[in-house]
């Protein structure tokens, strides 16, 4: 295996490894939507305040997965 | 950066272009959206305001109607209690004469009755009188004086003997009025002497005269609250009284 | 048991056939001109041609003015007049995710050009598309008023603006032809050409011996996916947060992050809360990070997305995925506006509040 093989292969690797945190936004972003669609059934009238604060808690849930894109990005076609 | 394309020269014009695209849309759109919002909000307060205000309207309007139906109602049940009162008047009224008339009717018929049946009552005491000394001539067998029995058979009748009351003989009181109750109707004559005797002997100036059949015969004399009872059924029973 | 009326020729309905059709059509073209993946990169790639197109537009636009005359066609004659100079006439050069920008700045200025119209028109409630978008405006507004409270009036065209651009940017995505249509290129991992008499396309295959292989560049790239577009709407949502704060606050905003009013009188409490000034110090540089790579991040991966699915199966998914797409493109639209509205209004609350929650 010469030296540009091994670069790519470990380029490939690598960035299947960093989108390996977005494990935790997709179960963050469950447990957020999980918590305000309970809120929501509980009390109806305050739920466009809910989904405001729901959009916002899944942004930043989001925010994780997409440093890690850009991480995987970053290795691929960066580096 | 390069390798992620990220280049000073095309980020100046993805900002410019952002300004650009933010001015344009807030001359054309955020404006005159903003205000269509407050104009549209001013129009609703106001349709909201007038809603108030027409609503104010109708329940004064209602309370005006309520009052002026009441105001009716009373005028109403008044004039029904006038007319029904002024109906009851006429009908008591109506009554009153009515019954005004029928007591007059009444007492004309009865005065009527009354003179008929005396008349009726005059007529048969000649008849009777005949029939009671033709059986007193079967009885007796002989003929009597007819005169004298007719003499004194108007005697029995009328209670008035050779022109003297007969119940009136010792009579001890006096009075204004007198009612003479006799069992057939008196004749002129007699009624004359009647009046002329009580006249004498009680001082009595209005004579009566009434027929009463029940007491069979003689006179019946009552002054003020005396009577005097010289009539045959008096004496019967006076009869009856001491026979027992 | 009523007996329901037996629907007529249920089985017989026209759009399903058509639908059908198509599906059919899709396999006939995938078998004689199979798709190929394109070679995905980061950075836009130039299309010098377009430049040419730009000048014919702006001729184009000028004949119409002249023809309509209404003065705001001079208005879009001028914009590709100048669009089509800057190239022309300086080292510029046009790329085509500025293509895809270009588009949707036209979309947004009609639309724009539209709505004021119909308002200048004196109706109170627009009907049609105008009414459409004074409807969306309104809902947009009405969120802010209930986030922002009195600084509604200057936070809502920011807002308004961020979300409609980014919206419509992320939907030219849909639009036919975007990213499949361009200009061959030598390329190293490149396709054999075939020549189609009007058009030539890259077929799948085995370059042949001695020829050169191509692949294709875009006259038009999703602008979304352009790092340069998502970093300069970040820029200005976190400097527009840093201007309202000051405007709001003053001098005082700064005290969110150099925090030292508790640094003597609570030892250790004051010392923590220094360090968390400095750390939203750091965090304004991560929303900026945060906000161009969510946006990039969620439309770039849409488009390989799309690219892959299209490729791997050429009949029918694709479609699907471009609904996927839509509301992958709606939803990153209203979050990138949302947040900056949230961020904007949270900066115009001083630190008192803060404080009032830690006590």
């Amino acid at each position: 295996m010469d030296l540009e093989a091994a670069t790519i292969l470990g380029k490939l690797i690598g960035a299947g490894l960093a989108m390996i945190g977005a494990i935790g936004a997709g179960a963050g972003i469950g447990i957020v939507t999980s918590g305000a669609v309970q809120a929501m059934g509980r009390n109806p009238d305050a739920a466009g305040n809910i989904q405001t604060n729901m959009i916002l808690g899944i942004a930043f849930a989001e925010a994780v997965a997409i440093y890690c894109l850009v991480v995987a990005l970053l290795i691929l076609f960066v580096f | 950066m390069e390798k992620l394309g990220l280049n000073l020269g095309y980020l100046l014009v993805q900002i410019f272009n952002f300004l650009i695209i933010f001015v344009v849309l807030k001359e054309w759109v955020y404006k005159p959206i903003l205000g269509l919002l407050d104009k549209r909000r001013e129009a609703i307060a106001q349709g909201l305001e007038d809603a108030r205000v027409a609503s104010e309207a109708r329940a004064h309007a209602e309370e005006e109607a309520a009052k002026i139906r009441a105001e009716a109602q009373v005028e109403a049940s008044k004039i029904v209690r006038d007319a029904t009162e002024r109906a009851e008047a006429a009908a008591r009224d109506l009554k009153v004469a009515v019954d005004a008339e029928i007591v007059k009717l009444r007492e004309d018929a009865m005065a009527n009755i009354e003179a008929e049946r005396n008349n009726i009552l005059g007529d048969l005491r000649g008849q009777v009188a005949a029939l009671a000394i033709a059986g007193a001539q079967k009885l007796v067998g002989e003929a009597l004086d007819e005169k004298r029995q007719h003499a004194l058979l108007d005697e029995f009748f009328s209670g008035v003997k050779s022109g003297k009351v007969v119940v009136l003989e010792d009579v001890g009181f006096s009075g204004d009025s007198a009612e003479v109750t006799s069992a057939l109707p008196l004749t002129d004559k007699e009624q004359n002497a009647v009046k002329k005797d009580i006249l004498a002997k009680v001082g009595a100036q209005d004579v009566t005269f009434r027929v009463d059949p029940s007491i069979l015969g003689g006179l019946v004399i009552k002054v003020g609250d005396k009577v005097l009872d010289g009539s045959v059924a008096g004496q019967l029973e006076g009869l009856r009284q001491s026979i027992r | 048991m009523e007996q329901t009326p037996k629907k007529k020729g249920w089985r017989w309905g026209f759009n399903r056939w058509l639908v059908l059709l198509f599906i059919v059509g899709g396999g006939i073209a995938a078998k004689y001109y199979a798709p190929i993946q394109p070679h995905v990169q980061l950075p836009a790639e130039p299309v010098p041609p377009v430049t040419t197109l730009l000048v014919v537009f702006a001729v184009l636009t000028l004949a119409l003015t002249v023809l309509i005359k209404r003065w705001e066609g001079l208005l879009m004659a001028a914009f590709f007049g100048v669009l089509a100079a800057l190239p022309l006439f300086s080292g510029f050069v046009w790329v085509n995710t500025l293509t895809a920008l270009v588009i949707a700045d036209i979309i947004l200025l009609l639309m724009g050009f539209g709505v004021y119209r119909a308002i200048k028109g004196g109706e109170l409630v627009p009907g049609g598309m105008p009414g459409a978008i004074e409807a969306l405006l309104e809902a947009l507004y009405n969120l802010t008023e209930g986030t922002a409270g009195k600084w509604t009036r200057f936070i809502f065209p920011w807002f308004a603006t961020i979300t409609l651009l980014v919206l419509i940017a992320n939907w030219t995505e849909l639009i036919p032809a975007v990213d499949s249509v361009g200009i061959l290129e030598p390329a190293a991992h490149g396709y054999a050409v075939q020549d189609l008499g009007w058009a030539e396309t890259i077929v799948k295959g085995e370059v042949e011996h001695g020829a050169e292989a191509f692949g294709l560049v875009p006259f038009v790239r999703v602008v979304s996916t352009d790092l340069n577009f998502t970093v300069a709407l970040a820029l200005i949502a976190v400097f527009m947060v840093q201007v309202i704060g000051i405007k709001a606050q003053g001098g005082a905003y700064f005290k969110k992050f150099w925090y030292t009013s508790t640094l003597f009188s609570k030892p250790i409490f004051g010392v923590i809360d220094f360090g968390v000034g400095l750390l939203e110090l750091i965090s304004e540089f991560s929303k900026v990070l945060s906000f161009a790579f969510r946006l990039f991040g969620n439309i770039f991966a849409g488009s390989v997305l799309l690219f892959v699915i299209g490729s791997l199966v050429p009949v029918f998914a694709q479609s699907m995925f471009l609904m996927l797409e839509f509301f992958v493109g709606l939803i990153q639209a209203i979050v990138f506006g949302l947040l900056t509205m949230t961020f904007m209004a949270q900066a115009t609350q001083g630190h008192g509040d803060h404080e009032e929650a830690h006590a």
